[in-house]
């Protein structure tokens, strides 16, 4: 891959979450800096049916949010990309003439990555014909169920014309997302785009298919919100967690002019395919990625400061991850903190990039480094800093990686840029 | 006796949080807002409360008397008059009710500003 110039730099400008650790961005970066997790015992009905009843599941009322009859419309993960979108474009109009109304709406798109959709629609589906034997299937499934319903829905929510594009390239999902929202207004094909991830996929049939694929954690029986162990050498796993994140990207330029509070800037984005195995990860092809998101942004692995890993707490990507770190920044490697947030957030899966990618604009606005929460036992295999145990607070992150890697190879990296950079 | 318009009156009230007086035999179900999506789940509703079931020819409902004329002739085994011929290529009555919904031309799309759904 060749260097690019990018005629327009790209301004994050607003964020909005529904997570496990919070419903805000602020929340959310507090919880993960203290190290709270939002890994817990589930209680749902079907929950004595599962081996490991255990899930990061989002604090979340609809009722606040939705009335009855816009309610009966909306998978559950519609309503979080929703929730999401609608804080992260108030939080872009924090100043006072801050207004998107100047973008010509044709201009402004949605990009929206999810992994599965609306399971807990189709899961319902199921129980209705298989389970109840009844054919009367609720009028509103294929609706509920198209996995682009939540962007669709934040395209009519917000007025915006411009394309309203879906990516489900399973965990790496919203990671796309985001990259191809940045790719077009960075070329100047948008001004303004809504881009991120919504997963709800703690549904029966969603976490069952989880647990046959044997990737889900058994139950830390001592501390069950610590079930999840990144790069742990007893790591045994990865948790399912559910929620939304949201961001405002538009032009730099246009975002000083009406005023708007910069949050951060991403300054390119990486893709690669494995072309090797469904689900085994390959060190080549997340170095691939890590490289390309380095050459999009015009950066040298010397500039990177810190990593957002993959980090999912399985034995196979976390030894594949720190190789292929080594791979592309060699001695550097050794010097980058590398947090890995999904022990405390958990797999969000086609949302998880997107809650990384705000977490890490959060480390560099705070100059904190994120901990890997539950690295109980160092792994011989897993030799690089991953910041165990407990955040680095007073370090300078000005510029990071998030990487998202994915089941069927499809690997995303976005170089981003805290505020102050 | 309660009559089918007392029946509808109560699911139109509950389900699209309509005022009682509102809903009368010749209001226009558009006008109380509700769209193809919402016939399609009023039917649904519909085949629960009244214990019937859809015939697959689509229906032409546009008032809230069309549909309680349309519950009676099922309830009494009739073939309901707002039925329409199955034209080629039509599979259901959902489908007919969603592809000759009128369009809804909004032309506040060039807000910004939340239009529905989240408050």
């Amino acid at each position: 891959m060749t260097r690019v110039q990018h005629p327009r730099r790209v301004a994050v400008t607003g964020m909005g979450l529904v997570s496990p650790l919070g419903d805000s961005a602020q929340a959310a970066f507090d919880a993960a800096a203290a190290g709270r997790s939002g890994v817990g015992p589930l209680s749902a009905a079907f929950a004595h049916r599962l081996v490991s009843p255990i899930a990061a599941t989002a604090a979340f009322d609809p009722s606040a949010h939705f009335e009855s009859r816009q309610f009966r419309m909306l998978d559950r993960v519609s309503q979080f990309a929703l929730v999401a979108a609608k804080q992260a474009v108030d939080d872009s109009r924090r100043a006072p003439a801050a207004h998107l109304r100047a973008y010509l709406p044709e201009r402004c798109g949605v990009f929206v990555g999810t992994g599965m959709g609306g399971t807990h629609t189709i899961d319902d589906g199921y129980q209705t014909l298989y389970g109840d034997e009844s054919d009367r299937i609720k009028p509103f499934t294929v609706l509920m169920g198209m996995y682009n319903a939540p962007a669709a829905w934040i395209g009519i929510e917000h007025g915006l014309l411009g394309p309203n594009l879906t990516y489900t390239t399973a965990c790496s999902s919203s990671a796309v997302a985001i990259g191809e929202a940045w790719l077009r207004v960075a070329s100047g094909h948008l001004d303004m785009a809504v881009a991120g991830g919504a997963e709800a996929p703690l549904s029966f049939g969603s976490m069952k298919a989880w647990e046959a694929l044997h990737t889900l954690a058994p139950v830390d029986a001592a501390r069950p919100s610590a079930s999840c162990k990144p790069f742990s050498k007893n790591r045994c796993g990865m948790v399912l967690g559910e929620g939304a994140a949201m961001l405002v990207l538009e032009t730099w330029d246009a975002a000083l002019a009406r005023g708007a509070v910069i949050v951060g800037e991403v300054l390119g984005y990486g893709l690669s395919n494995d072309a090797e195995h469904i689900t085994r990860p390959s060190i080549h092809g997340q170095a691939r990625a890590m490289r390309n998101a380095l050459l999009s942004a015009n950066l040298n692995p010397e500039d990177i400061d810190a990593i957002n890993a993959h980090g999912t707490g399985t034995l196979a990507n976390d030894v594949t991850e720190t190789a292929a770190i080594k791979d592309v920044f060699g001695a550097h490697a050794h010097r980058l903190p590398i947090s890995a947030t999904k022990a405390l957030h958990g797999h969000m899966l086609g949302a998880t990039g997107a809650l990384e990618c705000v977490l890490s604009l959060m480390s560099m606005q705070h100059g904190v480094a994120l901990p890997t929460m539950h690295l109980d036992v160092a792994d011989p295999d897993c030799d690089l800093d991953y910041v165990p145990q407990q955040a680095r607070r007073g370090v300078e992150v000005r510029t990071m990686l998030s990487n998202s890697f994915a089941f069927g190879g499809t690997n995303a990296v976005l170089a981003l840029r805290g505020a102050t950079g | 006796m309660i009559s089918t318009f007392e029946r509808l009156r109560c699911i139109l009230v509950k389900d699209y949080q309509l005022a009682p007086e509102a809903v009368t035999m010749q209001a226009n179900l558009e006008s109380l807002g509700i769209d193809s999506l919402g016939v399609a789940e009023l039917l649904f509703s519909i085949e629960d409360e009244f214990r019937v079931t859809l015939p697959p020819e689509p229906a032409e409902l546009n008032s809230v008397g069309d549909v309680v004329n349309y519950i009676d002739a099922l309830v009494a085994g009739r073939k309901p008059a707002a039925l329409r011929p199955f034209p080629t290529g039509e599979m259901n009555s959902a489908a007919h009710v969603i592809s000759n919904a009128t369009p809804n031309i909004n032309t506040s799309n060039t807000t910004t500003e939340p239009r529905f759904l989240v408050r």
